[in-house]
């Protein structure tokens, strides 16, 4: 157990003090669009998320598909406008603990909020990450570089606050003498909020397949290979290493391989659904390297290529107008040379299905979704009800897709399911009025 | 607004760049008056970069074209008055484009340093 | 000439990260001797409370009228210390943010003299604009609390039943006599096997009854005008030239002399001029007149004394807050010829085949024969390849592949031997879909891909119809499958609808499909304040998505209109009419339709911006050829004054 799980532990339950319309759990771009929706109509909205920052995913991409905008760019606005709006209170660095439906339109909610060990009078200066001297691997960039035990999560982390890994510290107490406004503090422990809410948002969207489990790929063991988040990491303007290289080598790659599917659409892995996004990062992720590569070939190795939604089918033309290669056909698996370069051998479909092989010198594994549900275990007296895969199961996907097991309780994004940016706005907007209307209906 | 965000980011990566410049905010690009641009070049400056907002701008997605336009009535002005047309210039810089602004302002430096000072 | 200001100026710290490159003393004495400056100081941290305690007090004593900070990015703190100078009682827009920490100190650490001297540049052209700034207010707009639907389809009546329960009245007006739209038509829909009239029923129940929710049929928006928050709108309203329901109806349609196609099954078959209720509780329960066909020859009036074919047409008057435009697709309809499509009664779109299972008992019939062997031929009319100046849709569908999958499927339960032949491009089952394609895999439909380039080839001779391809997954091989019935799997196209488009001016993207303000963030907003877009208007959806996308465009509209009144930023476009010429270039340059002629008192007709549309992007001020638009908090002799005050060395 670590330091900061003990402390965890010791935390201080307070008294319940406050009520708001609507509890949305999770910060990404689903629960800040719905959070905003709430808010502008008027309801109190308590916005909880997990990380030390809101953002979620969306703000870790580069460029999205199929306009290729700044998905920072387009984030950023919305998680500043979270932050400032006077119906929302945001709680980062905090966990749902609890949730119980005590009568119609009236929960009660726990809420673990952890201690940053940083007061609210930081000014997001970054003195104190200068002077510590710890290097841990960096979440926001998938362990592609580093941060400090004292830190800021990002550059435009929301709110724009340190706060300190007390699981890697070593009380130094660098960062307490260096804080210009003495906010660093030790001392602060942990509280469970408890709050009443008579409507409940869940947001918590999705994790990345964990494709080690596809042993075939080699994720894990070669060093060439990644996963698309990774990728698109390296294509960020926020990336690590201002340019796209190869872990084994720091090589500029010259001829990379997307492997489309992997972890989806596979039986043998228990995700037998297409995760809905793959194909088309893909094919942006594809657009990006030709632009930055202009000398590397981009190969991308397919099942079918999904780009359904609006002005997709046109991007996927350009992709391949451009030079990216489609190859149809399944990698059934990846092998490694003698100086990292990597071997994939795939049923070559469109030549008659015979089993061939090719060599590239960086793969990148499309890796798809599964759902980040865990929520409905915080939920006590009525069970909030999962499909078999996981997913937040919707009481009614023709009418009212938005509306769960539970009366009162909604969800958006991708808990319900995979799911791209567009699909998820819009999810949030609609997860915003049935929350309205429920809340209108029940009366105050 | 998207640009302003992107020179801010220049910053926060603590990107150099020559320190000679002013920046000065606009709600979208396409509002600049060609004017506006001949004014600063009377009024002590030896260069005008327009940072257009490109596609993310939330006011209009075709801001860069309209900035375009702009440019193009400021060059026939800077004509008119004998100012060098390599004294304006303009690009897209989106709210992370910090690099990519860097540079221009590297290399707008070093054009406008060979060129010398407005003459008036 | 300006008035004499009495400006504050404030010079951040930031804890070092602004002092350390940025001789924030030396900032502070050069600006201290600018006109109009009052007071400058320097501290540690100028949002911290004490900071910000400092500025107030200082407001206050010191009896200045206006402020500037010279910290972080006004992105930070802007707001903050706009907060800080109401406290101390000024108006919020009498303050300037100037950025020295993300513009200089953090961007020239290698030029401390330089960034010394780009602060005080920056903060002089602060204290320039503020010599010019005046007190600006928020523009307060009431709004009706009221919301104007166009298009009764399942998007339309979603939106409809949302705003309803959050308490707005809904007025919704559907130009078919019946509503329901596409969805109505449809048979058994995924996931649940549920009718697409079943759906419709779903929503209308909770619906109808209500009572702030008025339903217009046979009914067209003839004119709109006025702006967010209060728009007046003209419905017409065609009789339906029934007064109740006929003890006959059979009878009445039998002596109907009028044959045309019937939407309502695809064009499967044929209707009279009178459209009965199509499906099971279709809404309304009457019938109605088809008044586009009908002759008047008056012959079912014999027959029903229900049959009132002299009717007015009525116009209702409504005035709402916002409007949600939901008017959908519709099927593609192939070009004659196209695959044998309208030569051969044996091609079938998918829409229509749908229709034909749905009537079929045990045995799947067209006419007498009975169907073996159905060939599938997918993205008919979707993804086309461009050829020439001919108009294509280039883009994908959406719902075909899954709506094609569910349709197998269900077939292959339901009628026995049958032989399901899908020649594709891509399989695109997305998402959960994917289980409908496994089902049908495991079924044993047959999957041939073509090459777009290769299209399949349709062949009909005599009493045989042949199907011709080459299946890419087998090395080109050249395949004949001689079929019973051919199904184009068709997309949808967006709904023709010109009058309509006359009168909102909505923007329409190159595929003809409405376009949203922005595609990932913006999906349902769009350049026109106030007005929405849900459903299938937008782009290709299939049910789930299209009830997503009208209760997000539901949300929005709730958003302006719930709270009764909209506050908007007071920087909005102001025409100066004495300067104005009549370009009326800002007419044209405005993306939002706000700016338009007007007479003004003495003056004639000039620009006038209507200051609840303008958004403030300025494109106008720059179009302007005299100068004669100023955008308000930032206006022509501010961006002047500043230009010089930062170019003074």
């Amino acid at each position: 157990m670590g330091v900061m799980d003990q402390i965890l532990e010791k935390a201080v339950e307070e008294e319940e003090a406050v009520s708001y319309d609507v509890l949305v759990v999770g910060g990404g771009i689903a629960g800040e669009s719905a959070s905003l929706d709430l808010a502008d109509m008027g309801f109190k909205v308590l916005l909880v998320e997990k990380e030390p920052s809101v953002g979620g995913k969306m703000y870790l991409l580069s460029k999205v598909f199929p306009t290729l905008d700044c998905a920072s760019c387009i984030s950023t606005p919305r998680m500043a406008a979270v932050s400032h709006h006077p119906n929302i209170i945001l709680h980062t660095y905090s966990e749902v603990l609890e949730i119980r439906k005590l009568s119609e339109s009236d929960f009660q909610a726990r809420i673990l909020v952890k201690p940053r060990f940083v007061e609210d009078d930081c000014t997001g200066c970054g003195q104190c990450e200068k002077v510590c001297p710890v290097v841990v691997p960096k979440e926001y960039d998938f362990g592609l570089r580093g941060r400090k035990a004292a830190y800021i999560p990002f550059d435009t982390a929301v709110p724009k606050k340190a706060l300190i890994d007390l699981d890697h510290c070593i009380f130094c107490g660098q960062c307490e003498r260096t804080c210009p406004v003495g906010a660093v503090n030790f001392l602060q422990v942990p509280k469970v909020v408890k709050v009443r809410v008579r409507a409940v948002l869940i947001a918590t969207g999705y994790e990345l397949f964990s494709i080690e489990r596809k042993t075939e790929y080699g994720y894990g063991k070669f060093k060439n290979v990644i996963t698309a988040m990774q990728m698109d990491r390296l294509l960020a303007p926020t990336r690590p290493f201002n340019a796209v290289l190869r872990p084994s080598d720091g090589k500029e790659p010259s001829s990379i391989a997307f492997v489309l599917c992997s972890g989806s659409r596979d039986r043998t892995l228990n995700n037998p659904i297409c995760s809905q996004v793959c194909c088309m990062y893909s094919v942006k992720q594809a657009q990006l390297l030709m632009g930055a590569l202009p000398l590397a070939d981009v190969t991308i190795y397919y099942m079918d290529i999904r780009a359904f939604g609006k002005g997709f089918e046109e991007f996927y033309q350009q992709a391949k107008a451009m030079g990216a290669m489609f190859v149809k056909g399944r990698v059934a698996k990846i092998e490694e040379t003698e100086n990292d370069d990597l071997v994939l051998w795939y049923e070559d479909i469109e030549n008659g299905g015979r089993i061939s092989k090719a060599v590239h010198d960086l793969v990148v594994l499309s890796v798809g979704l599964k759902p980040n549900s865990e929520i409905v275990e915080v939920f006590k007296g009525e069970v909030l009800e999962r499909d078999e895969l996981g997913w937040i199961r919707s009481r009614d996907e023709n009418v009212n897709p938005v509306e769960t097991s539970i009366k009162g309780v909604f969800a958006a994004g991708c808990v319900l399911g995979p799911k791209d940016i567009p699909d998820t706005v819009l999810e949030a907007g609609a997860a915003a009025a049935q929350v309205a209307a429920y809340l209108n209906e029940v009366g105050v | 607004m998207i640009s302003y965000v992107g020179i801010d980011f220049a910053g926060l990566q603590h990107m150099h760049y020559p320190a000679t410049t002013s920046i000065m905010r606009l709600p979208c690009s396409s509002m600049i008056r060609p004017e506006w641009i001949i004014l600063a070049l009377k009024n002590g400056f030896d260069g005008v970069f327009v940072a257009a907002d490109g596609t993310d701008c939330p006011y209009l997605r075709d801001c860069t074209d309209r900035t375009a336009k702009r440019i193009d009535d400021a060059l026939k002005l800077a004509e008119k008055e004998g100012i060098e047309p390599q004294r304006i210039k303009m690009a897209a810089i989106c709210s992370v484009c910090g690099e990519p602004f860097a540079n221009h302002m590297h290399n707008f430096y070093r054009e406008l340093k060979e060129l010398g000072p407005v003459k008036r | 000439m300006s008035p004499n200001r009495r400006i504050g100026v404030y010079v951040c710290w930031c804890g070092g990260n602004i002092s350390d490159v940025v001789d924030v003393k030396k900032v502070v004495e050069v600006i201290s001797k600018e006109s109009d400056v009052v007071v400058a100081k320097d501290f540690m941290f100028m949002c911290s409370d004490a900071g910000q305690r400092m500025i107030e007090e200082d407001v206050k004593e010191k009896k200045l009228d206006a402020v500037v900070v010279a910290s972080c990015s006004p992105k930070l703190h802007e707001l903050t210390f706009r907060g800080a100078v109401t406290r101390a009682g000024l108006n919020p827009y009498m303050y300037y943010h100037a950025n020295i920490r993300e513009q200089v100190s953090w961007a020239h650490g290698n030029d401390p003299a330089e960034a010394t001297r780009k602060a005080i540049r920056h903060i002089r052209a602060g204290v320039a604009y503020l010599r010019h700034a005046e007190p600006l207010k928020k523009i307060e707009v009431k709004a009706a609390r009221s919301v104007l639907i166009i298009g009764g389809g399942v998007a339309g009546l979603r939106s409809a039943l949302d705003l309803s329960r959050m308490g707005l009245n809904v007025y919704l007006v559907e130009r078919e006599p019946f509503v329901g739209g596409n969805t109505a038509k449809l048979w058994e829909v995924y996931p649940y096997k549920r009718k697409g009239w079943e759906v419709i029923d779903s929503i209308l129940k909770d619906l109808l009854g209500r009572d702030n929710v008025a339903i217009y049929t046979n009914a067209e928006v003839r004119s709109v005008s006025g702006y967010l928050g209060n728009f007046e709108v003209k419905v017409e309203i065609k009789p339906r030239g029934f007064r109740g329901r006929c003890e006959d109806l059979e009878r009445v349609v039998s002596v109907c002399p009028i044959k045309v196609p019937n939407e309502y099954d695809f064009g499967l078959t044929n209707r009279c001029a009178i459209i009965a209720p199509p499906y099971p509780g279709a809404y309304p329960e009457i019938p109605s007149i088809d008044w586009k066909n009908c002759v008047k020859c008056r012959k079912c009036a014999e027959v029903c004394d229900q049959i009132e074919l002299d009717d007015e047409v009525q116009t209702v008057r409504l005035k709402v807050g916002a409007i949600v435009v939901a008017t959908g697709f519709r099927p593609y309809e192939p070009r004659q010829g196209e695959y044998k499509y309208g030569s051969s009664e044996r091609v079938l779109t998918l829409p229509q085949f749908m229709k034909l299972v749905e009537r079929s008992g045990g045995e799947l019939k067209l006419g007498n024969r009975t169907i073996r062997t159905v060939v599938f031929i997918y993205c008919v009319g979707s993804r086309q390849v461009p050829s020439g100046d001919e108009k294509v849709n280039s883009y994908c569908s959406r719902y075909c592949c899954n709506a094609v999958m569910n349709l197998s499927v269900r077939i292959l339960d339901r009628f026995n031997g049958l032989k399901l032949y899908h020649l594709f491009r891509d399989i695109r089952t997305y998402g959960k879909h994917e289980l409908m394609y496994e089902e049908a895999c495991k079924k044993g439909v047959i999957f041939i891909k073509y090459d777009e380039n290769q299209p399949p080839e349709v062949l009909v001779s005599g009493k045989r119809t042949i199907v011709r391809v080459r299946d890419l997954l087998t090395e080109r091989e050249e395949l004949e499958i001689p079929s019973d019935l051919v199904v184009l799997v068709t997309g949808m196209e967006p709904t023709p609808n010109e009058k309509l488009n006359e009168i909102l001016k909505l923007p329409i993207g190159k595929d003809g499909f409405y376009q949203e303000m922005h595609p990932k963030l913006k999906p349902v907003e769009t350049t026109l304040a106030g007005m929405f877009i849900a459903g299938a208007c937008q782009g290709p959806k299939d049910i789930r998505e299209s009830v997503l996308s009208s209760s997000a465009a539901a949300a929005k509209a709730a958003t302006l209109v719930l709270p009764g009144r909209i506050e908007l930023e007071p920087f909005t476009a102001l025409v100066d009419p004495e300067r104005c010429n009549l370009s009326k270039r800002c007419v044209d340059e405005c993306p939002y339709g706000a700016i338009q002629i007007r007479r003004y008192e003495g003056l004639g007709e000039k620009a006038w911006v209507n200051e609840v549309l303008c958004k403030g992007c300025g494109a106008c001020v720059a179009a302007c050829p005299n100068g004669a638009i100023n955008i308000r908090g930032l206006t022509n002799v501010q961006i002047e004054e500043m230009i010089r005050a930062a170019g003074r060395e």
